[in-house]
């Protein structure tokens, strides 16, 4: 377990997580943030709950549906 | 004959949503009562009565298991299942009798819990005290649950998962894996066990178990309430699908590392404690994220937020959760830290993220929810917004007190006189928090109110849909 | 890979989820078992540990102070200032509770730590303080605890208990040979008070010993409780220490 000794030293531990962490974030912002056409489609998804909304108000007949 | 026009209480198991629904109601006015109660015990300690089963000591994890794993669990449990079915437009996976285990498991969990505590029964672990043959109860209920879950989303209708059920899924996951690995023990009776685990490791077991409940159970899976029933009650959908993706992943990887900043400056190594101020730190970018995403659904519809009461349940929910979220990694900061720990200002913290966060969000959602399961509408509009003025007061009112009387505490204590002598004595600093405990009972009573109106125009509205449908059935059409 | 393929497979995301959540666990907790300098070495000149497992009368205390929530008001940890030091003594040390099953760190102080209570205040105090606090601290908010005078003291399972904690790892002893390495790591006298077999003859001794609630005839609750805070930080003699040597454990 010697190796591990390397890691409890935060001299050595802040900078090597902060730089991977900060490439995984910045990756994953790219991926998700760069590309116009791949933006759309991720963004599609958001309608989902109201898939259901016809059928919703249908079944609640004529009563005050709320918002 | 046409299947769209199947009435939802017979497409989806609304049954056992109902019976969680209700539950949820009983749970936080009990719970919430035993909270007041305890609080005025801190202001009058004559309430202690010299009666062993009310003492401060046993009612405490009374009320925490009460308001936690009895509302915020059952809440959990019926938003769950709701959102689960509707998006994925399939009835609950393992039939009526898997659902209906669930939640006479989970009720008589509580129950036994809250015996146990009151008897003296602990494993002497905050927010863990249940002693072991409940934890298996929880274990297997826990279990069943992540089954019927997982089968649903399994034999959904829409390829796609909603991002409301990977917040739920992971909700489910991390509770599993905590409560598991957190209650080792070695039993000696029915009612006695020795955790398996001893002083710094077993500090560190507690608050990963203790930080990340708070993490996956009051928050993760409420954001998963959140991402279904804001966009749902604003009739518009998520500001962002992209940055929920972020939210998501942030979550659930930044969470498990900060659970050692409740133990800053104990004897725990200096390296945990720093690397875990650090990822608390990080974790302000994604909850932020999460909570601009919440509020920004509603861009463009901003007017909803004087015309409808439900949307500002959830909206001032999303306002607390930002604020929670920004006082949380201020105080992991160890020089906050070692002003703030051991005082009040943790207990305010605690309750402007449980109540303002959490049980606003949960009040808002289940009245969107409760006309719809019982087809029917609410009984009076008028009462949801005293509701919501009573809680908001409520909360003000706690966390006040509980900043003052915690920044006043850190500085009594630490406060020094010319000869370098501790100016205050111990029983000095108790004596000034008198006012600010009544203060706190108070704000505790008014949130107390405000649930009690909730109870009484839910069973109104609840009664109103029985009664319709009785009268219906007398004259057929 | 396009992420809505994990939106669109359960499988991929439990297990992705699950790797996310786990990382930083492992990394923060695993450790803890096995670097050494978690906790410190104490020991005496001749070297002899000095902390030790708690004797059976302190442990059945211990057991009370749980039963009756006592560390939801009450923190055990000293933080390193001025401040505390003065008020409470010497920062804690992780060595003082390796023995706690489960540790009473606490995370609230509504009353004073008790990290170091043992041997500030008299036993009688402590009878009396815990039967009515307000006759002794008038401004305490601390609830009356009448019935432990009054309950007789119930150890007929501590055997079973200290089994269970030897378990666990505490070095209570069973046989000859644990009660021979108990001597070498503990003393002669500390020994005799950690051999499951002779608990009870133990536990009666100390009750009547120590006396803690000034009545000879029986053992009660508050036998076990005052035995059990007068114990508390009173186990690491700090005047054998350089104040430069616990530093480089933190």
């Amino acid at each position: 377990m010697e190796w591990f000794m390397w890691f409890t030293r935060f001299e050595n531990t802040k900078p090597l997580a902060l730089l991977i962490f900060f490439t995984v974030f910045c990756g994953i912002l790219v991926y998700l943030f760069g590309s116009k056409k791949r933006g759309k489609r991720l963004e599609s998804y958001k309608n989902m709950p109201f898939l259901d909304d016809d059928q919703d108000n249908k079944n609640r007949n004529n009563k005050d549906v709320q918002s | 004959m046409a299947t769209s026009s199947i009435a939802f209480s017979e497409q989806y198991n609304y049954d056992v949503i109902r019976k969680f629904t209700i539950m949820a109601m009983v749970w936080a006015a009990v719970g919430m009562l035993v909270g007041v109660y305890i609080a005025s015990e801190l202001a009058f300690p004559i309430l202690n009565f010299d009666i062993p089963y009310i003492t401060f000591g046993r009612l405490r994890p009374v009320h925490t298991g009460a308001v936690i794993f009895g509302f915020g669990g059952s809440a959990l449990f019926a938003t769950s299942y709701y959102i689960v079915q509707r998006t994925c437009q399939a009835r609950l996976f393992g039939g009526v009798k898997a659902a209906n285990f669930t939640f006479w498991g989970w009720q008589s969990i509580i129950v036994l819990a809250a015996l146990g505590d009151v008897l003296g029964y602990s494993q002497g672990w905050e927010y863990a005290e249940m002693e072991w043959p409940i934890d298996l109860l929880i274990a297997v209920v826990w279990v069943v649950y992540g089954v019927i879950f997982i089968g649903t989303i399994m034999k959904r209708k829409e390829p796609h998962i909603y991002v409301a059920n990977w917040f739920y899924m992971a909700f489910i996951l991390a509770t599993a894996l905590l409560h598991i690995f957190h209650n080792l023990v070695i039993p000696v009776s029915l009612t006695k066990s020795y955790p398996l685990f001893a002083g710094v490791q077993d500090a560190m077991m507690q608050w990963w178990y203790g930080h990340n409940a708070v993490g996956f159970f009051l928050t993760a899976a409420f954001l998963g309430m959140m991402y279904y029933f804001v966009p749902k009650q604003a009739g518009r959908p998520v500001y962002s699908y992209r940055l929920s993706v972020v939210h998501f992943w942030a979550i659930s990887f930044l969470y498990m590392w900060a659970g050692t900043h409740h133990l800053h400056w104990t004897a725990i190594p200096d390296w945990t404690s720093t690397l875990a101020a650090t990822f608390s730190i990080m974790l302000l970018l994604p909850s932020w994220g999460g909570m601009i995403n919440g509020i920004m659904t509603l861009s463009g519809a901003w007017d909803k937020l004087r015309t409808d009461p439900i949307m500002r349940f959830l909206i001032v929910a999303l306002s607390f959760y930002g604020m929670s979220t920004f006082e949380g990694p201020m105080m992991s900061l160890k020089d906050v830290n070692a002003l703030s720990h051991y005082t009040d200002w943790t207990v305010g913290h605690v309750h402007s993220g449980a109540l303002g966060w959490v049980a606003m969000i949960s009040f808002g959602s289940l009245y969107h929810m409760i006309p719809r399961l019982w087809n029917t509408t609410v009984y009076n509009e008028k009462l949801i917004n005293v509701h919501f003025w009573l809680a908001t007061i409520g909360i003000l009112l706690y966390i006040v007190s509980m900043w003052i009387s915690g920044i006043m505490q850190g500085l009594m204590w630490r406060a020094f006189d010319d000869f370098g002598n501790l100016q205050y004595s111990f029983a000095e600093s108790v004596a000034a928090m008198h006012p600010y405990y009544a203060m706190r009972a108070l704000g505790g009573a008014f949130f107390l109110t405000g649930m009690l109106v909730m109870c009484y125009n839910m069973t109104k509205t609840i009664r109103k849909s029985t009664a319709v449908a009785i009268g219906s059935a007398a004259v057929p059409a | 890979m396009e992420h809505d393929k994990i939106e669109r497979n359960i499988g991929l995301m439990l297990v992705l989820t699950m790797i996310a959540i786990s990382v930083g666990g492992m990394v923060e907790v695993l450790p803890l078992f096995f670097l050494k300098d978690t906790v410190e070495t104490v020991k005496t000149a001749d070297g002899k540990d000095m902390v030790r497992p708690y004797s059976p009368l302190e442990q059945i205390g211990r057991d009370i102070y749980i039963r009756e929530g006592c560390y939801l008001c009450h923190s055990q940890m000293i933080r390193p200032f001025r401040d505390e030091a003065l008020r409470y003594g010497h920062y804690s040390l992780a060595a003082e509770s390796k023995y706690d099953h489960p540790f009473q760190w606490g995370s609230k102080r509504t009353g004073p730590d008790l990290a170091r209570v043992g041997g500030k205040y008299s036993n009688d105090w402590q009878v009396q303080h815990l039967t009515a606090p307000r006759s002794m601290v008038p401004e305490s908010v601390m609830p009356n605890y009448p019935w432990l005078i009054r309950n007789k003291l119930d150890y007929s399972d501590i055997q079973d208990k200290m089994r269970a904690l030897r378990t666990t790892g505490v070095p209570y002893s069973n046989s000859q040979g644990e009660y021979k390495r108990n001597v070498t790591q503990f003393g002669e006298d500390v020994a005799k008070t950690l051999h499951i077999p002779d608990a009870e003859k133990t536990l009666v001794a100390q009750a009547q010993l120590g006396n803690y609630d000034n009545n000879k005839d029986d053992i009660t609750e508050m036998d076990a409780l005052v035995a059990y805070l007068q114990v508390l930080g009173t186990m690491v003699d700090f005047s054998k220490f350089d104040d430069d040597y616990f530093a480089k454990f933190r």
